[in-house]
């Protein structure tokens, strides 16, 4: 029978799932939890949909348990995750006594006895106060960048958050002043999944005819949804500086961002100013085009990702995984991720970005062998099964709090 | 002469390590704070940015071999203060004490002839972290150098950083690692223990490091 864990065999290494069964052994039978609020969209459900059969293949009996609520409930914790990131956001008490109650009705809906529980994200952070004793550990797990959190929300939050036994960011700089044990665990893609898996070259051809995007020039790509975090206009400016001098295509595929206010201003600002140009694609993709968006990345010649604001910057990882060489924004997780002339470049203005896209067009040897280092540092760090890893060890480490060293 | 397939006294057993980042909430965003923080801060602090980040995210071509002197690059963006960060080598201190003071020592001293007291551009603020530590015993043993060798190509990289660099920490009063000791001890080797400790950790990746030590004990039976 064809596992995941066997299909992952030959990507992150024999060695690798071994060690995965080897820490697995030692927690074998262990009821795991993971809650969230949706189970369709968005990076987490993305990636429980990854993780949660690979739990149950390594013999943790894993669970994923997703909370209800009404619109209004949708539009508190939207606020919350905004006011996160730091916007100004302003919730009234009303809203906090909604979410609260959702919280509550959700506990008394929720049936479980486990070892551990991770909670993803604001949404059902309260939980805790209705549920501690259904399981031995409380986790919640934070993918949003905090670094920067409105004062209002995350008092608020932070009554619930320190009543958990350990907490998990994406980044050091997300993480918080709380009164227990932080830990890093950097975000994974999935390798098996329509965006990262191997496609034929029939398979992107296909893509790129559907979507009408001639191969005539150098493909230079941004994925990524229109807001001014992203700076589209900023690349297109980069672009243009490029195409006086070097022949090449740029493609901006991604959503608007519908929740953002600025989102549908900085679309149509994009489209005006690729207007009448043939050089220039705007591709605004509906949510599930993961084929699409996997295709496209395997097409382009340079990746860009010239973010002023940024998470972690996952799709700057699945570029590095195609083995493209990638150009991206000095912000966030993206720092993490680039260091010039190893895996990609790291830029600060549209100029410096056109500098990089010109000497990998002109240099295409070693865009590739960027690209491949790239992939190498993406094998290592931030695969999927790094991050069951990370989960096994902190599962492992959570019974010896006091020890910052374990032998098994 | 010597046989690869000699056995030795005791077997190497190869273990795995798992550093798990833990930040510490504390942050410094200039030169003054980071050297006030440093001074208070715990002990695994230090041990985490000098050298235990490393099997964190180990980035290909390692320009400086220690967060404070990437930070000092990156986010000060001074090179001086990066090269001379760059030169400090835990492994030589006897403790932490001394180890701290030697760094507080540098960056005080640094921070004295400045005119104005460096500032990080914004986002690059200093962040200090600890690490927890899970070993994982591995079912590899190693009784004669050429299982060694079997043994050291097939373990992961984490394997090569416990054994080759936490190792220098563990074992800092007699100056070795992991892989000499155990060849000094089963082997009347000691030019290839010393060899193998001489690689220098900060201009290798642990891929590296992993091929000069196949490559240095190949040439020990070749040469027999």
């Amino acid at each position: 029978m064809t596992t995941r864990l066997n299909e992952l065999e030959p990507i992150s290494g024999p060695t690798v799932i071994d060690q995965l069964r080897r820490m697995a052994e030692r927690l074998a039978g262990q009821r795991l939890v993971h809650i969230n609020s949706t189970r369709m969209g968005g990076g987490v459900a993305e990636l429980l949909m990854g993780i949660i059969p690979l739990w149950n293949e390594l013999g943790i009996d894993a669970r994923w348990e997703v909370i209800q609520g009404d619109q209004a409930f949708f539009e508190v914790t939207k606020a919350m995750h905004n006011a996160l990131q730091g916007f100004d956001v302003r919730i009234t008490p009303a809203m906090f006594q909604h979410y609260l109650e959702v919280n509550r009705m959700n506990a008394s809906r929720l049936e479980f006895d486990a070892d551990f529980v991770v909670v993803n994200d604001p949404q059902p952070a309260f939980l805790i106060q209705h549920m501690r004793s259904h399981a031995r550990r409380w986790i919640w797990r934070c993918h949003i960048d905090a670094s920067r959190p409105n004062r209002q929300v995350w008092r608020f939050l932070r009554d619930a958050v320190s009543q958990y036994d350990a907490s998990i960011f994406s980044m050091p700089n997300f993480s918080q002043n709380l009164p227990h044990p932080q830990y890093v665990i950097h975000p994974s893609i999935d390798p098996l999944s329509e965006k990262n898996r191997e496609l034929s070259e029939e398979e992107i051809s296909a893509v790129m005819d559907r979507l009408g995007i001639e191969r005539d020039k150098p493909i230079i790509l941004q994925v990524s949804r229109f807001d001014s975090f992203k700076d589209p206009l900023g690349v297109i400016q980069a672009f243009r500086m490029v195409r006086s001098q070097t022949p090449c295509k740029l493609v901006l595929a991604g959503g608007e961002a519908t929740d953002d206010p600025e989102g549908s201003r900085i679309f149509a600002e994009a489209q005006e100013a690729a207007h009448g140009d043939p050089d220039i694609q705007l591709l605004l993709l509906p949510p599930e085009s993961n084929h699409e968006i996997n295709a496209l990345q395997r097409a382009a010649d340079v990746i860009v990702q010239k973010s002023v604001r940024e998470g972690f910057g996952l799709t700057v990882t699945e570029a590095m995984w195609k083995g493209k060489p990638v150009i991206g924004g000095a912000a966030g997780g993206i720092v993490l991720q680039l260091r010039d002339y190893y895996t990609g470049f790291l830029v600060h203005s549209p100029e410096g970005c056109a500098l990089r896209i010109r000497y990998l067009l002109h240099h295409p040897d070693m865009g590739h062998r960027m690209g491949q280092i790239a992939r190498e540092f993406v094998r290592s760090h931030f695969l999927m099964t790094r991050n069951v890893r990370d989960y096994l060890s902190m599962m492992l480490l959570s019974d010896n709090p006091g020890s910052r060293s374990m032998e098994i | 002469m010597l046989d690869s397939d000699q056995r030795a006294g005791s077997p190497f057993q190869f273990r795995e390590c798992f550093v798990m980042t833990m930040p510490t909430g504390r942050t410094a965003s200039n030169l003054r704070e980071l050297v006030h923080t440093l001074r208070e801060v715990n002990e695994a602090v230090l041990s985490y940015h000098l050298w235990q980040s490393r099997m964190s995210i180990a980035h290909p071509g390692v320009e400086y071999p220690n967060d404070f002197a990437i930070w000092a690059t990156q986010a000060l963006q001074d090179s001086r203060l990066a090269e001379k960060l760059s030169v400090i080598d835990p492994f030589v201190y006897e403790d932490m004490k001394q180890l701290r003071d030697a760094l507080v020592d540098l960056l005080d001293e640094y921070l004295w002839d400045q005119p104005y007291v460096p500032w990080a551009r914004p986002g690059f603020e200093f962040y200090f972290c600890e690490a927890s530590i899970v070993v994982l015993r591995s079912q590899i043993f190693a009784w004669t150098l050429s299982e060694f060798c079997a043994g050291l190509s097939k373990v992961g990289l984490d394997s090569v950083y416990y054994h080759f660099v936490d190792a220098r920490w563990r074992l800092r009063s007699i100056r070795m690692n992991d892989f000499s000791n155990w060849i000094k001890i089963n082997y009347d080797l000691p030019d290839l223990a010393a060899a193998i400790q001489g690689i220098d950790v900060g201009f290798y990746t642990l891929e590296e490091v992993r091929g000069t030590i196949l490559d240095l004990v190949n040439q020990i039976y070749k040469g027999a």
